[in-house]
């Protein structure tokens, strides 16, 4: 019998194909589950659609979202009109919309359940990988590829080679979730996984939540792999009950074929900070502590989640802001943005100097220049990209929302002074 | 396109982990029209900066390694179309980028060693491929590149993936 990693089990799962054809590099088609867009390419993959198949009708209304997540304010009136332009869409074809203020559409597929465990989705996000944290293969598409697949419900995909990265050893607050994703994302950049799938094993895997293991999944794309796999576990197992879904738990196969397999030490690993001009110079935090910040911003599918703001209020309780520092805090998604009313967060953080904006994407996908801004100003985000004059004319760095919070205490790249706990 | 060879002159871009916001600025994104694209092409990448105004027509350009990682966004497919660039030779190819490419009719060629290879701006090169190799015919110098996936040859011969929806 043939033997399969995660992300060729999946593949044939949803291939007509026999088992011979799933095999490293070669293309196949494959159905999809699930089909979405924002207002980001959203206008115009609708565009193409009715341009090239004028008339028809979508695969399966019923497998198609519209996510608007990239412009919260619908900045200008062009923003205010792709966005209707979706909305317009959606209702004419009776597609389901989560419009303006529910949040970043890759997070809410796992929050509401709109995908699960083995589903192949695609959508206008190139972080939708993330989704590999729930065993879900979540693809990143072009306004080309979306438009095809609202009218067929299929795309290609060259099946990648797989890298087993196995994680050795533990770490300790304050070094989190990301930064373990950023020394993870410096070594497989290092060491190339370029159009390659990893899947993630060690113990530690076993102490991540969900929000934790999204993170960690977050920043494969930065190294240009194709998706970040954590299989299946009792975690994802209860995380899917809770929201009403029974999963069959998905596991490579044993004598799975590898591409290589990679172990790294992560004991006792510390705290790392991207700095510019690439999310991949990952640097030690030592390297950069007491560099001078004048806007930070808490957000994005990496690090946006409620418990990604909990981190943080814990540590701005009691302190305000640097007054050289603008705060902005971007939750996730709804959802997160109600936990942190419930659990006082949210009142913790705008008494300290903080400020929350809408539920969404926050500077990485389209840039709200207001909060990060002007030509000298040098921000920190807990988001995935820093590309050189991406979000901002100045230097850009991510780190941790450990490592944000301190700053905007601080003014300048700190690490907590205090412990404090969970 | 010819099925067995693809002939142009060169146009070289030797950089690394080009990000698609150096390609085409995420501020610029609600344009969409082809030849709007077209002037802001490397708009926010040092040194290469005013390709969007130069004239590159019917040349095969040249990358290095991840090209085209980041965003999804299709602009920075269709700024080289809108461009007449015939096909992007680079070291790899951030996985996005490369299916928005072959959707769109743009032939990317995968060969490692391309940065190193005896090559300079507007020499005449051959992709061959059914033999799967580069060649530059200004000084003789060849390289291996990857075969060309048959899938991927369909769908740009078809003049694209949109036009496959037509029949799917």
């Amino acid at each position: 019998m043939t033997s399969f990693t995660l992300i060729e089990k999946i593949i044939r799962n949803r291939a007509d194909v026999s088992d011979s054809e799933i095999y490293p590099n070669n293309i196949v088609w494959v159905n999809l589950d699930l089909v979405t867009a924002r207002d980001y390419a959203g206008p115009q993959v609708i565009d193409l659609f009715q341009k090239n198949y004028t008339g028809s009708k979508t695969f399966n209304n019923e497998k198609i979202i519209f996510t608007p997540d990239c412009y919260p304010y619908g900045n200008d009136p062009k923003h205010a009109k792709d966005q209707e332009k979706i909305r317009v869409f959606a209702k004419k074809h009776d597609i389901k919309l989560t419009d303006l203020g529910s949040g970043i559409g890759s997070h809410l597929l796992f929050r509401r359940g709109f995908s699960k465990s083995g589903d192949i989705v695609i959508g206008a996000d190139s972080h939708y990988n993330i989704l590999g944290a729930l065993g879900i293969l979540g693809q990143g598409a072009g306004d080309v590829m979306l438009a095809f697949a609202m009218k067929t419900g299929k795309s290609w995909i060259k099946i990648p080679e797989t890298v087993k990265v196995i994680l050795k050893g533990d770490y300790n607050w304050p070094t989190t979730a990301k930064d373990l994703a950023l020394y993870v994302l410096k070594e497989l950049h290092d060491f190339g996984i370029t159009g390659k799938a990893v899947e993630f094993y060690g113990k530690i895997i076993d102490k991540l939540t969900i929000e934790e293991r999204v993170t960690l999944c977050s920043l494969i794309t930065e190294a240009s792999g194709v998706i970040g796999f954590v299989p299946d576990d009792k975690i994802t197992a209860d995380y899917y009950s809770k929201i009403g879904i029974e999963i069959e738990i998905l596991s490579a196969d044993e004598d799975a074929k590898y591409v290589t397999e990679l172990v790294l030490d992560i004991q006792d690993l510390g705290q790392y900070i991207a700095c510019p001009p690439h999310p991949h110079n990952v640097k030690k935090i030592e390297e950069v502590i007491g560099t001078p910040i004048n806007s930070i911003v808490i957000g994005s599918c990496t690090n946006g989640s409620s418990a990604d703001i909990h981190d943080a209020a814990k540590i701005l309780e009691g302190h305000k802001i640097n007054p050289n520092v603008r705060f902005g805090i971007v939750p996730a998604t709804r959802e997160d943005f109600v936990s942190i009313n419930l659990n006082g967060d949210m009142a913790i953080i705008l008494e300290s100097g903080g400020n929350f904006f809408g539920a969404g994407c926050s500077t990485c996908a389209k840039g709200q220049y207001g909060l990060t801004g002007g030509e000298t100003a040098v921000t920190l985000t807990t988001g995935n990209r820093n590309t050189q004059g991406k979000i901002g004319p100045a230097d850009v760095y991510l780190a941790s929302p450990v490592v944000a919070a301190a700053t905007a205490i601080e003014g300048k790249i700190a690490v907590p002074k205090e412990v404090v706990k969970r | 396109m010819s099925k067995e060879t693809l002939k142009a002159k060169a146009k070289l871009v030797i950089v690394d982990d080009v990000d698609t916001d150096q390609i085409f600025h995420q501020s610029l994104l609600t344009i969409h029209d082809p030849n709007e694209i077209k002037p802001h092409i490397f708009g926010n990448l040092e040194g290469y900066k005013s390709f969007g105004k130069e004239d590159n027509v019917g040349k095969i350009l040249l990358v290095g390694k991840n090209f085209g990682k980041g965003s999804t966004r299709q602009q920075a497919v269709t700024g080289f179309l809108a461009h007449g660039i015939k096909a992007i030779i680079g070291e790899s190819f951030g996985p996005i980028y490369y299916s928005n490419a072959v959707n769109s009719g743009l032939l990317l060629v995968e060969a490692p060693g391309i940065s190193e290879f005896k090559v300079k701006d507007d020499d005449n090169l051959e992709i061959d491929i059914i033999q799967s190799v580069i060649i530059n015919q200004d000084n003789g110098e060849s390289i291996k590149c990857a075969k060309i996936p048959q899938p991927v040859l369909d769908i740009i011969e078809a003049g694209g993936l949109l036009k496959l929806g037509e029949i799917m």
